[in-house]
């Protein structure tokens, strides 16, 4: 009994795990009205929902006594996805009828008609069938205005691609989101990676006055909140950016072209800023990883007249790539998934927004088409998910290390 | 071997003059160099364009592949100063040395062996020093200062003075932080606690902990997002606009388990006071996965034998988890407690992501968004004023970091360094 209620515990708790990204996936590949009236575990059954069609093509003038057509196909026209299927349940009728009050006059009505009964459209009978199909019967040949009825149809469902084909190649902002994610991404993770192994060498084999204390406080520094350093930083780049402003406008000809400015806010900015923020995780972990390295082989390579360098990048590289890959898929989610440094040392303008802050945006700009803020969703988290998906145990490892890094 | 030393500073400042000169010099030049590189990428993209007959704007493409130009020739450039720096102080260094060494070779190696550290721990140093350590006082500084630079005390008002601007936010953001600090930690510790019981007692425990651990690699935003179709209402208002037949349903999955009409729209995390509660969840969703790691791998390591014995001695298995393998993981229990802790007290994503911003939500970083986009009311003084918010939220982490500065030491000397 006990193993039946362990099972149905995880189950739950999984379930319960699971279930937004179902929701998450599920309305990126629904259509846009489906998306905004319809809770997305309607989606995989049939939900009755409100369409609108037209009779037949305006322009048709030849008279006839019964026309026949099918509301599926009339709405289908000119659809190239998201195609709609299923059986009709009803029609809203609204027109004029005569009054029975007043025997001249007519009245607006608004009538529910269900399928198989018939109605009164222009003079004619109109009869529909679940199935779609309908006639409409004059008594005599006419030639009718096309008449728009408004259709409740228990609608089968449908998916398509058609949200993530609209993201990725019809709005420009995702694929530069992408592109400046990418950017900002990999020199973020190569950089302090190469700084903090030569770093970490030198603090585990090394000998320095000050070497101990050193480490303590670079270590220390990993829980300082980022936000202390934002002002001050930021101050520290608008000052070099006035100074480099100065020297464009003194070596190139750009006065000319107004371009001289060089913005404080940048991917250079947010490349030394993320590296710095990274520095003191990625020291701890691959200095407290190369300390653990055999000290035998470290000695007789001294005896043998390597020189550090040589050791560093013959030896202790090829020793450390378990740790070095723990700290780049941890630096690479990192910065990835960073929102505040990015918002506040990142460039603003709009084309150069990382992908987070891009989806903050879309939060407010796709409010009314979460097709499209889904889809690109999902085309934010594809990366790290894969990255995390194929190097798993690297990254636990580095996460059991690291555990401490608070910023 | 003091005697050295003049001659060490000297070549330790050489190799640091040229660094300095030679590294952003040669940065400029690589780009200047490779600017080309973005035009061929354009005619590139044009190319791609005009063959692939792509429906979307030729511009767009070129402004496109113009940017992955830019991109390539950044990362490479980039990586190659940072490899370029090494390489070239440990010429210089070994260079200077055989210069000033005059053919003694100890003392050539001595001046290469006393700058070599130095070279390697220079850029994490500098980096270090003026991307955190000085930013960090200055901040402090600047929380003391008037926007003329005079000293005062006035930023920090709002912690006495009911009349000062964000004394009301300060308090929500308090007791908000505070109800996040407790509940957080704990949900995700015996949420946590729990999946790595089970997951280790049953078949398919290693696919059900990586679906939970997935969460862990979205980012916030990406979270917030995802619960968006959760825990709030339909786009548009009301909900039958289109063509105004369309019947409307709830969209918003636990909205409709309540029973909220399409017609009520306010997001669940929008609610005054009980908002934070959803709010907390996402994270709770985020981090749980974290927690269930780390004690998944601690429960393995506790020691067969004390189990075995507990075991003898009859121990069903509640007490067998609360009193012999609970005791043994304290420790562990402790790191993510505390960790969890400094990634509440930061917390911004989540609630910055959903604007949930009103009063009643803040937490010391949102609020530190809402003065730097808002207070301008209260004079030229919004940076000072945020600088005494970021000093308030140091002061909240600081326990936990003085907590973890101990751990680590106590860990170094475990580790005989």
């Amino acid at each position: 009994m006990t193993r039946t209620f362990k099972h149905v515990v995880l189950a739950l708790i999984v379930f319960i795990w699971v279930l937004p990204f179902v929701a998450l996936v599920t309305t990126s590949v629904r259509s846009e009205t489906a998306s905004k009236t319809s809770g997305f575990w309607t989606a995989f059954t049939p939900t009755e929902l409100g369409h609108r069609f037209s009779t037949h093509d305006k322009g048709k003038t030849e008279p006839f006594v019964t026309m026949s057509g099918n509301i599926f196909e009339r709405l289908n026209q000119g659809r190239d996805s998201f195609e709609i299927e299923g059986t009709v349940n009803s029609i809203l009728f609204k027109g004029r009828v005569p009054d029975p009050d007043k025997p001249d006059k007519t009245k607006l009505i608004r009538q529910l008609i269900n399928a198989g009964e018939p109605m009164d459209v222009r003079g004619g009978e109109f009869v529909f069938h679940p199935s779609g199909d309908f006639t409409w019967t004059f008594p005599e040949a006419t030639a009718p205005k096309p008449k728009n009825l408004d259709t409740f149809i228990n609608q089968n469902p449908v998916f398509g691609p058609d949200a993530y084909i609209e993201v990725l190649f019809e709005n420009k902002n995702v694929p530069n989101a992408l592109i400046s994610s990418f950017i900002v991404t990999i020199p973020a993770t190569i950089i302090p990676i190469t700084i903090a192994a030569f770093a970490a060498y030198a603090f585990a084999w090394m000998r320095f006055p000050g070497r101990d204390w050193l480490f303590v406080i670079v270590v220390s520094l990993m829980v300082v909140p980022t936000q202390l350093a934002f002002l001050p930083v930021l101050q520290g780049f608008s000052g070099i950016a006035s100074w480099a402003t100065s020297l464009n406008a003194w070596m190139t000809d750009c006065e000319a072209t107004k371009t001289c400015q060089v913005a404080s806010k940048s991917f250079a900015s947010l490349w030394v800023t993320h590296t710095a923020f990274g520095l003191p995780l990625a020291i701890y972990l691959l200095r407290n990883y190369i300390v653990g390295l055999p000290k035998e082989l470290l000695e007789s390579a001294r005896i043998d007249g390597a020189s550090h360098l040589q050791i560093f990048t013959r030896l202790i590289i090829p020793l450390s790539v378990p740790a070095l890959a723990s700290f780049s898929i941890f630096q690479f989610l990192w910065v990835w998934n960073d929102l505040i440094v990015a918002l506040y040392i990142g460039p603003a303008n709009s084309a150069d927004l990382v992908f987070p802050i891009r989806l903050q945006k879309q939060l407010g700009t796709f409010k009314d088409q979460l097709h499209l803020l889904n889809a690109s969703a999902v085309i934010s988290i594809i990366v790290p998910v894969i990255v995390f998906l194929s190097m798993q145990r690297y990254f636990i490892r580095g996460l059991l290390a690291g555990s401490v890094k608070g910023g | 071997m003091g005697l050295y030393k003049p001659t060490i500073a000297g070549n330790g400042l050489a190799i640091a003059l040229t660094v300095i000169f030679v590294l952003p010099i040669t940065a400029i030049f690589a780009y200047a160099v490779t600017t080309p590189l973005d035009s061929a990428m354009v005619q590139l993209g044009h190319w791609l364009h005009e063959s692939r007959e792509w429906s979307f704007p030729v511009l767009q493409t070129q402004e496109r592949f113009a940017k992955i130009g830019f991109a390539i020739r950044s990362i490479i450039i980039a990586v190659g100063i940072s490899f370029l720096y090494f390489w070239l102080t440990n010429w210089l260094n070994q260079g200077l040395a055989r210069r000033s060494s005059k053919g003694s070779w100890g003392k050539e190696s001595y001046i290469i062996e006393s700058i070599q550290p130095w070279i390697f721990v220079g850029p994490a140093l500098v980096l270090l020093i003026f991307f955190l350590f000085i930013p960090a006082f200055s901040t402090l500084s600047l929380s003391f200062q008037e926007a003329d630079g005079t000293r005062t005390i006035r930023n920090y008002a709002f912690l006495w003075d009911p009349s000062s601007l964000g004394y009301e936010q300060f308090r929500y953001a308090m007791r908000n932080s505070i109800m996040w600090l407790v509940l957080v930690p704990t949900v995700c510790i015996s949420l946590g606690l729990l999946i790595a019981v089970l997951a280790d007692s049953v078949r398919w425990g290693i696919v059900a902990k990586t679906l939970i651990f997935i969460p862990m690699a979205i980012s916030f935003v990406g979270a917030a997002v995802i619960w968006r179709n959760i825990f709030a209402g339909g786009g548009i208002e009301p909900q039958q606009a289109i063509n105004g037949l369309t019947p409307s349903y709830q969209i918003g999955l636990l909205k409709a388990l309540l029973g909220h009409t399409a017609a009520y729209n306010e997001p669940l995390y929008s609610l005054k006071f009980w908002g934070n509660f959803f709010l907390m969840w996402i994270l709770v969703w985020v981090q749980t996965g974290f927690a269930m790691v780390i004690f998944s791998a601690a429960l393995r390591g506790v020691p067969e034998d004390t189990i075995e014995a507990a075991k003898i001695d009859g121990a069903n298995p509640f007490q067998m988890f609360f009193r012999i393998k609970l005791p043994q993981i304290y420790s562990t229990v402790v790191v993510v407690w505390t960790t969890l802790v400094i990634l509440v007290l930061k917390m911004f994503d989540i609630p910055y992501a959903l604007s949930a911003n009103d009063d009643d939500k803040l937490l010391l970083a949102t609020m530190m968004e809402n003065a730097r986009n808002n207070w301008s009311v209260g004079g030229d003084n919004v940076e000072n004023l945020f600088a005494a918010i970021a000093v308030m939220l140091m002061v909240t982490v600081l326990p936990n970091m003085i907590f973890n500065a101990r751990r680590l030491r106590r860990e170094q000397k475990e580790l005989g360094h």
